[in-house]
């Protein structure tokens, strides 16, 4: 028996050797084939390794809780639907943590609320016209020709573009009065005023000149409320970059970086930045490139987004730096800065550090700056409009989602902050509520005795007409001037009691060990029905972002099947081919007493043993390959998606035994299906032909 | 009177040609026994060559018995015929047949291990006596395609011999032969056949070999044309 293997080990690799090309090509199939799966399977495991890391070190942690009649699914980096989401509620995530805290190797429970909320920015002009009434004030006149001019390039634009809202407007007569009061702002004997009559020039100013300006910009912020103290120790993938975290207990906002870099920051320091990019990642030049050719073009006609920001002093001081800078004798900031904006190849890198070193830190670098105390505006669960002021403490990154637009559109604020937004009022609202409807002698009516209320039963209560009059004078007159400017900030601090019990939408569930997690997830489920939640693992948890890498998984396996089944055709026809061939051989074996077992056997042996050669081979050489992608790092080129999906600049792949396991078992297990058709041909070989054929 | 090894009984075989029957062997009756020295002569389509069939078990009749060694070759399943062959009946092909892909001493030891139940050195032994006997024992590590077509056909008949078959079946074993080599090999046929008592069964119609045979059978048409022992 042994010697019969032996002996059929032995006819299988000579053969082997004997028909080289036939085992070149199939042994190169099955080489490729194992390389491909063995490295392709060890990419996967090791993106889906280091995203899951983000993924539950950013936001999720490894289980999600929340109200399990919820009639959306929990897409905490975004999903498919546009709107909001009706996640239900948690009530009380006071009881929720307690409960889920008992369980053994839940390390964290961290209470959690996404709302959406609206911040306006600035207006540009009413901020000029700030600058005009300090310089007039002041007596400064070159700062107020200055801020002349800033307001006069407005007007100039306002008038283009009224121009072509003249054109579809209905109402002519508004539009003419319009332009107008533009033309008059853009005369010389308007501005003669300033001297005669400066109050009468600002009025007008303010009154029909800021109403043309377009208004700031709106910017929807998607706010997570938490427990921010816990949140920055539960998530170690969370990173402040500029300012400050929020301190404990006190009310703010932490503004996504990515958000803060490419939303809110000014047009021409974002188009300097994207160009910097496209020269120094994506290796383009201005020279060459004519898409970046335009961006730098482009930049240079947006100048004014720099001009019309800057205060008259630093104006000045900038001119005389440009001309230096430039060697230019040109004395109009405008031409000095578009001309500073016409860069080349040459001078971007150095141009690029002058400006954030001599323009940025004189203009409004971002529409909403670290340090700001922003209005939030949002509709709450009942659809009023609620307007709460925090003040931005900082902006924070996820370390491994820095680049990923979707993973980072998410900006992170304080629960009662989230808990206004969202509707719930606070138990100081309560009250205030209370005083406010004492001190205005609401009470509460029942439906019975509304009508008795309403229109008086009795003959103690005073007349309807005078009671609604006592009730709107005293409104007015002890609570309404607090809120003429809208929301005050609140800048008490809250203890941990206040912040964390209450409403949460969901909640991020941290282990200790993110290997037990199915199992804890099985006790969650356990707990479910008596707490009114549901649990979901971070995959599904994650939204979109958890889609992407089933997304992935399927696209490898599809490719993998694919070259398999192309491979199963080639090394069969090539098999076929091969016992062709060998007729002969077999014929004569079959005669001199070789069984057909024996033939299908060597058949199968020979492919056998292919198969562990060139996959052994080809194994080798996806760990060798992976192996050295580990030592040098995996660029993610082109497309941020491919910073997401390796959760950083760059990927260190990983094997185990289980990819080479893999990859070998189904390279075998493909060759020997892909052999057992010829193999059953020649073991259907005739004895006869062995003998002279001479029938 | 020695034991048949072959007989043949009333042996018919029909093949199918397309639509049409042809008839190969009609009626043939004869027997072999141990030691002889035989051959089968006749020109092509005579059916020489479906009677080699039958009596080396590659094809069964369509009527009649072939018995080799007692067994009815025709109720044996192809496994049980494998095995007939492998103990019963040692080949020599025209075109020599060795597996190209083995060495000399490989080749002729392919049987044994295919039979089983010999010790590698049993094996050993017995090989390098018949590679001795066939005058080969100096290229006993050299591939077939090394050797002359005299030296394959004598690595050939070594391996036939192997595993001491009843019978040696050899099927035009000189055609590829040229004449002087061919004798040579017939000689060496003739000495075994005469020392170590060993069965011989030709097929062919090379003058030499039926010259030298001590049976000639001769065939024409299916049928035995004339069945006569040779005195020498």
């Amino acid at each position: 028996m042994i010697a019969q293997l032996r002996l059929l080990l032995l006819v299988a690799f000579r053969s082997l050797w004997a028909h080289r090309v036939k085992s070149g090509i199939v042994g190169s199939i099955l080489f490729f084939g194992t390389l491909l799966l063995v490295a392709g399977t060890s990419l996967l495991d090791s993106v889906s390794a280091s995203m899951e890391r983000s993924i539950t070190g950013s936001l999720t942690g490894q289980i999600q809780v929340y109200d399990k009649n919820a009639r959306d699914d929990l897409a905490l980096f975004g999903g498919m639907s546009m709107g909001s989401t009706d996640l239900g509620e948690m009530p009380e995530f006071a009881k929720v943590e307690k409960e889920l805290t008992a369980i053994e190797g839940v390390k964290a429970v961290v209470p959690m609320g996404v709302v959406n909320a609206m911040v306006m920015s600035g207006n540009e002009l009413d901020l000029m016209l700030d600058r005009l009434r300090t310089a007039h004030r002041s007596g400064d006149r070159e700062g107020l020709a200055q801020t002349k001019a800033q307001i006069l390039g407005v007007a100039a634009n306002i008038k283009e573009e009224l121009g072509y809202r003249q054109a579809i407007t209905s109402d002519k007569a508004k539009a003419a009065e319009e332009a107008a009061a533009l033309e008059d702002v853009l005369s010389e004997a308007f501005w003669a005023r300033l001297d005669t009559d400066p109050d009468g020039l600002l009025a007008f100013l303010d009154t029909r000149l800021a109403p043309l300006a377009t208004d700031g910009r709106m910017y929807y912020l998607r706010l997570a409320g938490t427990d921010l103290g816990q949140f920055m120790e539960v998530f170690d993938r969370a990173r402040i970059v500029e300012g400050t975290a929020i301190p404990q207990g006190k009310r703010g906002v932490l503004i996504s970086h990515r958000t803060y870099e490419k939303l809110l920051k000014n047009k021409v320091a974002r188009e300097f930045d994207a160009i910097k990019k496209a020269r120094d990642e994506e290796g383009r030049l201005i020279a060459t490139d004519n898409l970046l050719a335009d961006q730098v073009a482009r930049n240079a006609r947006q100048y004014q987004r720099l001009l019309f920001q800057l205060d008259p002093g630093p104006a000045r001081e900038l001119t005389t730096r440009l001309q230096r800078y430039l060697g230019s004798q040109e004395a109009d900031l405008g031409k000095l800065l578009q001309s500073f904006l016409a860069l080349d190849d040459q001078s971007f890198d150095e141009r690029y550090d002058w400006f954030y070193k001599e323009i940025g830190p004189h203009i409004r670098l971002h529409d909403l700056t670290v340090g700001d105390v922003i209005t939030l505006r949002g509709f709450t669960q009942s659809g009023y409009l609620k307007s709460v002021n925090v003040r931005v403490y900082g902006t924070y990154e996820f370390t491994g989602l820095e680049k990923a637009d979707i993973g980072t559109a998410i900006n992170l604020t304080d629960l009662v902050t989230f808990r206004e937004l969202y509707g719930k009022m606070t138990d100081a609202q309560r009250a205030e509520l209370a005083d406010i409807r004492t001190s205005v002698g609401v009470k509460e009516v029942s439906r019975e005795s509304a009508e008795d209320a309403l229109f008086g039963g009795g003959a103690a209560e005073a007349p309807v007409t005078e009671a609604v009059a006592t009730g709107f004078d005293e409104f007015a007159g002890v609570e309404i001037a607090r809120y003429a400017d809208g929301p005050v900030l609140d800048e008490r601090t809250y203890n941990a009691e206040e912040m964390r019990s209450g409403l949460a939408l969901n909640a991020a569930v941290v282990l200790d060990d993110p290997t037990t997690m199915p199992a804890v997830k099985t006790l969650i489920e356990g707990q479910a029905d008596k707490l009114g939640i549901q649990a979901v693992d971070w995959v599904s948890a994650a939204g979109m972002l958890g889609q992407l890498m089933v997304v992935v998984r399927i696209v490898l396996y599809v490719a993998v099947s694919i070259i398999f089944l192309v491979a199963l055709v080639i090394i069969n026809n090539t098999m076929v081919m091969a016992t062709m061939d060998r007729i002969g051989e077999i014929g004569t074996m079959r005669a001199i007493g070789a069984q057909r077992s024996f033939v299908m056997g060597m058949f199968l042996l020979e492919t056998l043993a292919l198969g562990i050669v060139a996959g052994g081979a080809g194994a080798a050489a996806g760990v060798g390959l992976i192996e050295y992608l580990n030592r040098v790092g995996l660029p993610a080129t082109g497309a941020d998606i491919m910073v997401l999906i390796f959760s950083g600049p760059r990927l260190y792949p990983t094997w185990g035994l289980s990819n080479v396991g893999l990859g070998l078992g189904i390279i075998v297990l493909v060759s020997l299906i892909a052999t057992f058709y010829p193999a059953l041909l020649a073991a259907r070989v005739s004895p006869r032909v062995a003998l002279s054929g001479k029938e | 009177m020695t034991t048949p090894i072959i007989s043949l009984e009333n042996v018919t075989k029909n093949y199918a040609l397309g639509s049409t029957v042809v008839t190969a062997v009609s009626g043939v009756s004869f027997v072999i026994r141990e030691g002889e020295f035989t051959a089968i002569a006749g020109p092509s389509g005579s059916g020489k060559t479906a009677l080699r069939n039958l009596i080396g078990c590659i094809d069964t009749a369509s009527e009649g018995v072939v018995s080799v060694r007692g067994h009815n070759t025709a109720a044996l399943s192809d496994r049980r015929l494998t095995r007939l062959r492998l103990d019963t009946i040692g080949f020599i092909f025209q075109n020599f047949n060795l597996i190209n892909v083995l060495t000399v001493v490989q080749n002729v030891e392919f049987p044994l291990l295919l039979a089983g139940g010999l010790s590698s050195s049993e094996r050993q032994e017995r090989v390098n006596t018949l590679l001795a006997k066939v005058g080969l024992a100096q290229f006993a590590k050299h591939r077939p395609n090394e050797l002359s077509g005299g030296q394959r056909q004598r690595v050939a008949i070594a391996r036939a011999l192997v595993t001491r078959p009843k019978l040696v079946l050899a099927d035009e074993p000189t055609a590829n032969l040229d004449s002087a080599t061919g004798t040579q090999i017939i000689d060496l046929m003739h000495e075994l056949n005469r020392n170590e008592k060993t069965t011989f069964l030709f097929s062919t119609h090379d003058h030499r070999i039926m010259d030298r045979a001590e049976r000639l059978i001769q065939v024409a048409d299916g049928r035995i044309a004339s069945d006569e022992q040779v005195q020498r």
